[in-house]
């Protein structure tokens, strides 16, 4: 997608007409207002998304470097900065996770195959249901871990 | 007697042969308690200033015409009611649209929107009188009646951000209408629509903001549409990958 053209080449018609017109507006109240915000912020988390991906390669690096490498990894989970961080990112992903959810329905057909799609509530209890297992069985096994 | 209440409407006006950029007009006037938006803008247009234009038709929100943004909110004039809104109520045209004259928006390139789905049943080869109605199920009817719906009002687009920074972003409405043909048994055209699907500013160009089915007076869902529309056309493309033939409905 490109950000540098110019708002006001949206909605251009094909050929230009006889009528000078003026330029159009972006919507009101984008970014700060109403569903914008979540949509906003939901593009924020991909921040987040970035960050803890270069952190897990970091840390499959450390895997791969011998045992000193793996435990400075281990010991700068300790920093305080790293704590705050991966709290923030474990909140701001819970979020942007359980909005995707929140989405889902809309985006299925009204059948899926021969079967009428599910209500769309069950949908979203299925879907954060086994997020909420997953993260739980996950966090089990980093908690052995340590 | 009971005191007729007033109410401020601040309407944008620009007039292409004068003004250099729109400006804001504001107009004092009687309201009544069962008026919507539009009847405001009749009233100042028929009884305080003549020279005012906007668009509007059938008044019972079928014919999509009398689209505006109401207090920064894309709506239906014609549905909206004007006591739900203070005192002072902003009426301003589209977003998004260039704007030809005060509250009157440039549609074309929504129209050039619409003719690059191909909004119509797509046939191989047309049938024979002879073969009879092409017969369709209520069921089939019903995977796709929602997205027929829509009566081309451009709120959607007026809503959209995408727009804003994607030019040649198809839209919510052209989408949900080319799905709509998609997922309509008596049609063949998928192939030819899919490959407008995925072209720049196709399908993918949309980051579902779902603001457009926030706006849609007639519960089209577009955006859902959209999304929809990406996974048909992912499968589409893998079965055709995997299974080498070709676009696959």
């Amino acid at each position: 997608m490109s950000h540098a053209r110019p708002v006001v080449d949206a909605m251009k018609p094909s050929k230009p007409g006889e009528t000078r017109t003026a330029p159009p507006r972006p919507p009101d109240g984008f970014p700060s207002q109403g569903n914008y915000r979540a949509y906003v912020a939901f593009g924020f988390g991909g921040f987040f998304l970035f960050t803890v991906s270069l952190l897990v390669l970091r840390a499959v690096w450390a895997l791969g470097n011998g045992e000193a490498a793996w435990n400075r990894v281990q010991a700068s989970f300790q920093n305080p900065i790293y704590v705050i961080f991966h709290a923030l990112a474990f909140l701001w992903l819970s979020w942007f996770i359980l909005r995707l959810f929140r989405l889902f329905p809309a985006t299925q057909p009204k059948r899926i195959g021969p079967f009428q799609r599910p209500p769309d509530a069950l949908l979203v209890a299925g879907l954060s249901g086994a997020f909420a297992v997953v993260t739980l069985i996950v966090a089990a096994i980093l908690w052995g871990c340590a | 007697m009971a005191e007729t209440q007033k109410k401020t409407i601040v309407v944008t006006r620009f007039d292409p042969d004068r003004d250099e950029a729109p400006r804001q007009q504001s107009y004092e006037i009687p309201v009544e308690p069962d008026w919507k938006v539009l009847d405001a803008l009749n009233y100042i247009k028929d009884h305080v200033d003549p020279t005012l234009s906007h668009r509007w038709s059938c008044r019972m929100a079928v014919c999509g015409s009398c689209g505006m943004n109401v207090d920064g909110s894309p709506k239906l004039t014609c549905k909206d009611a004007l006591s739900e809104y203070g005192d002072t109520v902003e009426v301003t045209p589209l977003a998004n649209f260039p704007v030809v004259r005060d509250l009157v928006v440039d549609i074309e390139g929504f129209m050039d929107r619409f003719q690059k789905v191909k909004p119509f049943i797509l046939r191989a080869k047309e049938l024979s009188v002879e073969a009879g109605p092409t017969r369709q199920s209520p069921a089939e009817l019903d995977d796709f009646r929602q997205f027929s719906m829509c009566i081309n009002c451009m709120l959607c687009y007026a809503a959209c951000p995408v727009i804003t920074n994607e030019p040649d972003f198809l839209g919510p409405a052209a989408i949900a209408l080319g799905h709509r043909y998609n997922l309509d048994t008596r049609d063949e055209g998928q192939a030819e629509r899919n490959k407008v699907f995925r072209e720049d500013g196709g399908i993918f160009a949309c980051s579902y903001a779902g603001e457009c089915s926030e706006v849609c007076p007639k519960h089209v869902d577009p955006s859902g549409a959209i999304q929809q529309a990406k996974l048909a056309n992912v499968i589409d493309w893998l079965t055709g990958l995997v299974l080498r033939r070709g676009e696959a409905r």
